[in-house]
């Protein structure tokens, strides 16, 4: 029995609206724990009130003819020294309990948020001798600080609550301590700052109302902590005193008889425990709840239907038999709070041996799914269907999935935008990349080293031998990002899938890695899937873009015409928008009126049309369909090639 | 008629032995009513500098002056330097609308209708509708959240704004209305700006004058015409070369490394 401290923290303001935010607290309830425990903490909440109302007068009814009964039809856990019925005193004692441990609770939480948010207020100094005192107080276990509190503030339920309160205080000013933290560093209290905005204001208005949501789970975790914490101290004897009586008070006298009415003992007991169980189960399906996004019944039943889809549609790019990668109408589906969403939409493309192609689009085309989809990394809830996935002439959608681990183990790389995150900061450049040719290449430890400082050197990391043996925290970010694509060659690829892998880098160190995948691309004949938000980067490396608007592939054309000769209005109004060395001064930057289209909301027609100042009627109510002209092109538009008369 | 002026900034982060230099030295003056672009890489100090403007963090030596003053650190006068940030996500407070964020910018003592009046021409003055005031930030794009950052320094009155990588995380089709605005309302209000990016076209289209950073100092500095046309130090010359339509040599001609780059880790 020791008071829980809330350690658990949770994301703090992942910005949300309104709407969202109520529906993520009914998603807690959707849960079977989370409803369970919904109904009793709910059930909880109401017998506090009730029961003290119904039913003191049966709990406090003295009968002398039936002193210290076992259980009976009359008693249901039998009766007392004074002949009291104890079910009823049990029922009536919850209101006492939740109480007080609701009283505690709170006098933890104010005391903690006073401790908590000081140091923002009196500045680093202070700050930093409060924060040492908070972490002494939480080296102390709860019990052992409420029991040298409940002696100091004196015998009784007051006594107990401060008691009870200042033992939770330390874990909760912990807490405290670590989201003012988190929010202290966000922009807007900077901003806030600059703008004269006084440290209290500040306080008020920027931190606490962003790091209530946490707070609340754990105040209702912390009030089954105090729960447990009163019924310890009423039963030592310290906490509420007769002729009041609590749970722990209940136990403690009943514990007496435990030889001759073990009911007595074990009914208060029970009490607890599911008190205890309902605060703080409640509070942990919160947690879960609000922490981790929202899944939807609606996309459910998507996720039922099969992957493979009949072929119905007419395979484009039949004529490529080298292709490495061919994919036909692929869809990536997610199932959304309103139903199931889908970010990517019938998207074919072919790629041929050592061909490089580019992905480009806003955020929110679907361009990273529809590579991720293509490298099969697409997690649950997601779902990928494709009426073809061809991956060297190997069918992906059929077929066991450890032949495809093994075959896209060795013949496929992924290059992600953060290298940093993408490499286990625990083990040795070296030893990373050479697990990935002892689990797939069944090579010996001493041969797989040797492999990965040879592969290091191939991607022009100097003394290979001195950098194997590091970790990924001392290589710089242009340096981790060659290693991944090191990684990359460890097998011998025929593909690399690489997302946005400069855009977290300098514009000198980009180049540098843009010219390594050239290279890897002209001497090892290996074919590359580059996607990028930036339209210059694709321009750089690859031999053909696709531009990807809402999910779908509105246009498909070699690099050399991205320039002039593109034909769709959003390809052409994404090249303009680009600011270069020859843009005239004096006009106003190009720009794309409107916002891209929500997945979750698509409208019929073009999805385009909206933002388009070529649309029509047409347009808006049908969707073009992706065609292919005679150079093998690919353009989805009812009126491509036609310019805007002003 | 404000004009920022660093005098031999020097930020130094940690101890004086095992510490790191972010700035070294700096001097550079934004002058009145113009743009002045600051490039460098991550990590060039360029950042900290701009904190640095804005008493976000403290300066180990030198001083930054307004108008031949020193930049007090709290009252009316301190307020006259704002920032805008480069991430939209957490620019703006996802707790308040964006007409309570934009209020907070307001002179204190501003009555409940002036200050919804005030609001409203903040928002209209960055084109977006004061319908919107009520509106919470998750329901706004990045773009109209840079907007509104930018909304909300303005209600400051401010005489100099630095802006941080501003665009760097928008996307290209909405970076050019948050760069329009900017570029607008520093010409309509005479305001200073000091443009942080490491964007050469963006700085070539939106700056007059322009100083590259590298490793904490200021290695070059001038018209931004100049600089482009005539880059002095290698590091400008090499960030020049990157650029795909530069015009000059193709990336491919590129020679090594013309200057050894010092590791982050002098220690």
């Amino acid at each position: 029995m020791t008071i829980s401290p809330p350690t658990e923290s949770i994301p703090v303001d992942r910005a949300r609206d309104t709407s969202s935010r109520a529906s993520r607290w009914l998603v807690v309830l959707r849960t079977p724990t989370g409803l369970t425990a919904g109904i009793l903490l709910f059930g909880l909440l109401v017998l506090s009130v009730a029961a003290p109302a119904l039913w003191t007068d049966q709990a406090n009814q003295v009968n002398t003819d039936a002193i210290l009964q076992p259980p009976s039809d009359g008693h249901l856990v039998g009766t007392d020294n004074l002949g009291r019925d104890l079910f009823f005193r049990v029922l009536v004692a919850t209101g006492l309990s939740v109480q007080l441990a609701l009283l505690a609770t709170a006098v933890a939480v104010v005391a903690g948020l006073i401790l908590g948010a000081a140091p923002f207020l009196v500045g680093p100094r202070f700050g930093r001798v409060l924060t040492s005192a908070v972490n002494i107080g939480i080296a102390f276990p709860g019990l052992l600080l409420a029991l040298f509190f409940a002696v100091i503030f004196g015998i009784g339920a007051t006594g107990a609550v401060l008691a009870i309160g200042a033992a939770g205080a330390p874990a909760f000013a912990r807490l405290i301590l670590t989201l003012v933290a988190g929010v202290t560093e966000r922009d807007y209290v900077s901003a806030a700052r600059i703008a004269g905005v006084g440290r209290v204001r500040i306080l008020i208005r920027h931190i606490l109302p962003n790091i209530g949501e946490p707070l609340v789970v754990n105040a209702t975790i912390g009030a089954g902590g105090a729960l447990l914490g009163f019924a310890s101290l009423s039963f030592l004897g310290l906490g509420v005193q007769s002729p009041d009586y609590d749970w722990g008070q209940l136990l403690g006298t009943g514990l007496n008889s435990i030889y001759t009415n073990p009911a007595a003992a074990i009914a208060p007991g029970v009490a607890v425990i599911i008190a205890g169980l309902a605060f703080n189960m409640f509070g942990e399906s919160i947690a879960m709840g609000i922490g981790a996004p929202t899944i939807g019944t609606a996309g459910r039943r998507l996720l039922a239907r099969g992957r493979v889809r009949p072929e119905t549609a007419a395979p484009v790019d039949q004529g490529r038999i080298d292709a490495v990668l061919e994919v036909v109408d692929l869809s990536v589906t997610f199932p959304g709070p309103r139903g199931a969403i889908q970010p990517v939409r019938n998207v074919s493309l072919s790629i041929g041996r050592a061909e490089s192609v580019g992905v480009v689009g806003e955020s929110g085309s679907g361009k990273s799914l529809t590579a991720l989809a293509i490298a099969r990394l697409i997690e649950e809830p997601g779902q990928v269907d494709a009426t073809r996935l061809r991956f060297q002439g190997t069918d992906l959608l059929s077929g066991t999935e450890t032949e495809h681990r093994q075959l896209l183990g060795t013949s496929l790389a992924v290059v992600f935008q953060d290298p940093m995150t993408s490499f286990n900061p625990t083990l040795r450049m070296g030893r990373q990349l050479a697990e990935v040719a002892e689990q797939h290449q069944r090579m010996s430890r001493s041969q797989a080293l040797a492999r990965a400082i040879d592969r290091l050197r191939a991607v022009r990391i100097p003394e290979p031998e001195r950098r194997a043996k590091q970790y990924p925290h001392e290589f710089s970010g242009g340096m981790r990002q060659r290693a991944m694509i090191g990684l990359g060659l460890m097998g011998s690829p025929s593909l690399i899938v690489a997302d946005e892998p400069t855009t977290a880098l300098d514009p000198t160190v980009q180049q540098q890695v843009l010219e390594l995948l050239a290279e890897i691309r002209r001497v090892d004949e290996v074919a590359i899937l580059l996607i990028s938000h930036d339209v210059s980067v694709v321009s750089q490396l690859c031999d053909r873009v696709l531009v990807m608007y809402a999910g779908q592939i509105v246009e498909d054309l070699p690099v050399s015409e991205l320039a002039r000769g593109a034909r769709h209005p959003y390809t052409r109004a994404l090249i303009a928008a680009v600011p270069t060395m020859h843009t005239d001064l004096e006009t106003p930057l190009s720009t794309i009126p409107g916002r891209p289209v929500d997945p979750s909301d698509i409208p019929p027609g073009c999805p385009y049309a909206a933002r388009c100042p070529l649309a029509s009627e047409l347009c808006r109510t049908q969707a073009p369909p992706l065609e292919t002209d005679a150079a093998g092109r690919r353009v989805a538009c009812w009126r491509a090639d036609e310019v805007v008369v002003r | 008629m404000s004009e920022l002026r660093f005098n031999d900034v020097t930020v130094r982060f940690g101890g004086s032995r095992r510490g790191l230099t972010a700035v070294d030295q700096v001097s550079l003056t934004v002058p009145d009513n113009s743009i002045v672009g600051l490039v460098g890489e991550s990590g060039s100090g360029k950042s900290t500098l701009a904190r640095a403007a804005v008493r976000l963090v403290p300066l180990t030596g030198g001083c930054i002056e307004l108008d031949g003053k020193p930049v007090p650190r709290r009252g009316p006068e301190s307020r006259r330097v704002q920032m805008i940030f480069q991430d939209p996500s957490s620019a703006l407070n996802p707790r308040m609308t964006i007409g309570e964020s934009i209020a907070e910018g307001l002179p204190r003592g501003t009555s409940p209708a002036a200050r919804r009046a005030e609001v409203a021409r903040f928002l209209e003055l960055v084109h977006l509708n004061p319908a919107r005031a009520s509106y919470s930030p998750a329901q706004l794009s990045g773009g109209q959240r840079q907007r509104v950052a930018l909304a909300r320094v303005l209600a400051t009155r401010p005489d100099v704004i630095i802006a941080d990588e501003i665009t760097s995380a928008l996307d290209v089709s909405i970076q050019g209305t948050v760069i329009n605005e900017l570029k607008s309302l520093q010409r309509e209000l005479g305001i200073s700006v000091l443009f942080i990016s490491h964007n050469l076209p963006l700085v070539r289209y939106v700056t007059q004058r322009m100083a590259v950073m590298y490793f904490g100092r200021v290695v070059e500095q001038g018209q931004t015409a100049d600089v482009l046309a005539d880059p002095q130090h290698p590091y400008t010359r090499e960030l020049l070369s990157q650029v795909p339509d530069s015009g000059g040599n193709p990336p491919h001609d590129l020679p090594e490394r013309p200057v050894p780059i010092p590791t982050r880790s002098t220690r």
